[in-house]
């Protein structure tokens, strides 16, 4: 009886094995979050190969004369996964792609995308054409499989928002704002039809923000304040839940405050990077995801700054 | 000496993945394939025991594999020092660097180093009655921080501040603590056509000339190294002087 346990409990591990061998898929799971249109909203973790780098918020906007797409997410896979449910709601065809930064998560799905324009600031464009492969590379050791054939597919038209500052796509005004706080050059898009903000990395709602690319957090902060003043009722961040109440802009700029106010007084009595890491992190913070990871990476990023600053 | 040093190292690391590690246990609380070996090159045939009174601190991740903060801290330790030699198991380039606290100073050392890969750190100290204790510690990379060229070989700016150096003095509790930035490449010349080129000496001395610490450095030390030191009683007198391969030396009142 024991032996008949047993060889069924390998048979099923065996099976188990190869069901979760054989089939990657990312089950995204459209959001409804106005009219027409429609959040894909990742998981607040870190890349793993159980994930496949859906940690990322992608989103769509079905207009009358087609698609308008917010960002294509960390893998060729992510993004026909992405057109399959974009179809399954849908028969209008994609017409805009949008790349917010050249962060891997955001730019990696292109490849689905190849029918379309694909938009993005030009300095993400360069950015993408230097350090892409670089990235899609580093997505490949972090996430495994979910990756294949996934390679670089650059944007296609540079945004130049001085000439193009809007644009309406069917009944769907849509306004774009360049910041910088996050990744040297973000783009965040405003769906004035329905008063939708896609804010892009500059905003991280109950997941730690990322720095390894910001200019400095004190850009960061007042690309914030600016973005408090604007006119929208809903903002999608770029990692983390919908926000209708204004919270996630609040704990942002908390956080950061917190954060260069932390590495300021680090460097001014001495600390090592070592020490900083292990410092306490304020336990308001407390239910943000990942906030002692991302917080060891900020320090990575940016404390030799504030050690310099202090010399 | 050092240069062949090096190579022995490369050799004998190429030796050592042929003869299979698994041959012996070894103590190592890490278990690393190369222990038996490095611990013969930095200590020799030698009784040696693994203390957790010297903490080596390492981030859980190298998330830029060219600027690795490692903190060695062995003040927990009642017995005096002779020497402290740290070194990466698993880097092209092991030693990374040796410390002699002289005078005057509490052994608490930090610093930035290059890794290649993932690999433990190891902080051997010598007690002036001859024992050796090692406190190890466990770093987690993706690597390449070896082979990638410094940062200043792509722009000139270090050619016209080569050895600048900025100092500051803290006020630790009990202690005084001295952090201070050198301008140097610190070239591994493990890089295609850049030769190797790097700080080996450093020295921090009193108003006499007479030594509070020696280093001896080795390439694995990041580029533009910024160093900290603890000492009981800072003073204006102190100076800090350093040589590179080259024989360029620096000095600088701190
Ligand atoms: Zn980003």
């Amino acid at each position: 009886m024991k032996k008949i346990q047993c060889l069924l409990c390998f048979l099923l591990v065996g099976l188990s094995y190869s069901v979760f061998a054989a089939k990657l898929s990312y089950l995204l799971e459209p959001q409804k979050i106005a009219d027409d249109t429609w959040l894909l909203q990742g998981k607040l973790e870190d890349f793993t190969r159980k994930n496949g780098g859906n940690i990322v918020n992608t989103a769509f906007i079905v207009t009358e004369d087609g698609v308008v797409v917010f960002d294509t997410g960390p893998s060729k896979r992510y993004g026909e996964a992405m057109r399959q449910v974009i179809s399954s709601i849908t028969d209008k065809p994609v017409v805009h792609v949008f790349n917010s930064h050249h962060h891997p998560d955001h730019f990696l799905g292109n490849q689905a995308f190849n029918d379309t324009k694909i938009w993005a600031l030009p300095e993400t464009g360069k950015l993408i054409a230097q350090h892409g492969n670089a990235f899609a590379e580093n997505m490949y050791r972090l996430v495994g499989d979910w990756m294949r054939s996934t390679e670089v597919q650059l944007p296609t038209e540079p945004l130049d928002i001085a000439a193009v500052p809007l644009m309406a796509v069917g009944k769907h005004h849509f306004r774009f704002f360049k910041m910088v706080g996050h990744s040297g050059a973000d783009l965040l898009m405003l769906d004035e039809t329905t008063g939708v903000l896609f804010a892009s990395d500059i905003v991280f709602y109950q997941r730690a923000l990322t720095t390894p690319h910001t200019p400095s957090l004190s850009v960061w902060i007042e690309n914030l304040e600016q973005l408090k003043n604007w006119q929208y009722n809903t903002i999608v961040p770029g990692h983390g839940p919908v926000d209708t109440t204004g919270l996630a802009v609040e704990q942002m700029i908390d956080y950061l405050h917190w954060l260069d106010n932390t590495l300021t007084a680090a460097a001014s009595q001495g600390l090592s990077m070592n020490e900083v890491m292990a410092l306490p992190i304020d336990e308001r913070f407390s239910g943000i995801s990942l906030t002692r990871s991302e917080f060891v990476r900020s320090v990575f990023h940016l404390y030799s700054r504030y050690e310099e600053a202090s010399f | 000496m050092r240069f062949i040093n090096v190579i022995l190292c490369r050799v004998t690391l190429l030796l050592c993945f042929v003869v299979s590690p698994a041959l012996h246990a070894s103590d190592d609380p890490l278990q690393s394939p190369m222990w038996d070996y490095l611990r013969n090159v930095f200590l020799g045939d030698t009784p040696y025991q693994f203390d957790d009174r010297i903490v080596v601190s390492v981030p859980p991740f190298a998330e830029d594999p060219t600027q690795v903060p490692v903190t060695v801290d062995a003040t927990g330790l009642s017995e005096k020092i002779e020497k402290i030699v740290v070194w990466a198991d698993l880097n092209p380039i092991q030693h990374i660097y040796t410390y002699y606290p002289l005078k005057d100073v509490k052994p608490n050392v930090s610093l930035r180093i290059k890794v290649q890969q993932a690999t433990p750190i190891r902080a051997a100290v010598l007690t002036k009655k001859g024992h050796w204790l090692i406190g190890t510690s466990y770093l987690d990379a993706a690597g390449g921080g070896c082979t990638t060229p410094s940062v200043a070989n792509a722009s000139p700016y270090w050619e016209s501040h080569l050895g600048e150096i900025s100092a500051k003095k803290f006020q630790r509790e009990a202690f005084g603590r001295y952090k201070f930035k050198v301008v140097h490449p610190m070239d591994t010349g493990l890089v295609d056509a850049i030769p190797e080129f790097y700080l080996q000496q450093l020295e921090l001395r009193d108003a006499q000339g007479d030594a509070l610490v020696k280093m001896d450095l080795s390439q694995p030390v990041s580029e533009n190294p910024v160093f900290s030191f603890d000492v009981t009683q800072p003073s204006a007198q102190h100076r800090l002087w350093l040589r590179d391969n080259n024989g360029n030396e620096f000095e600088q009142p701190l």
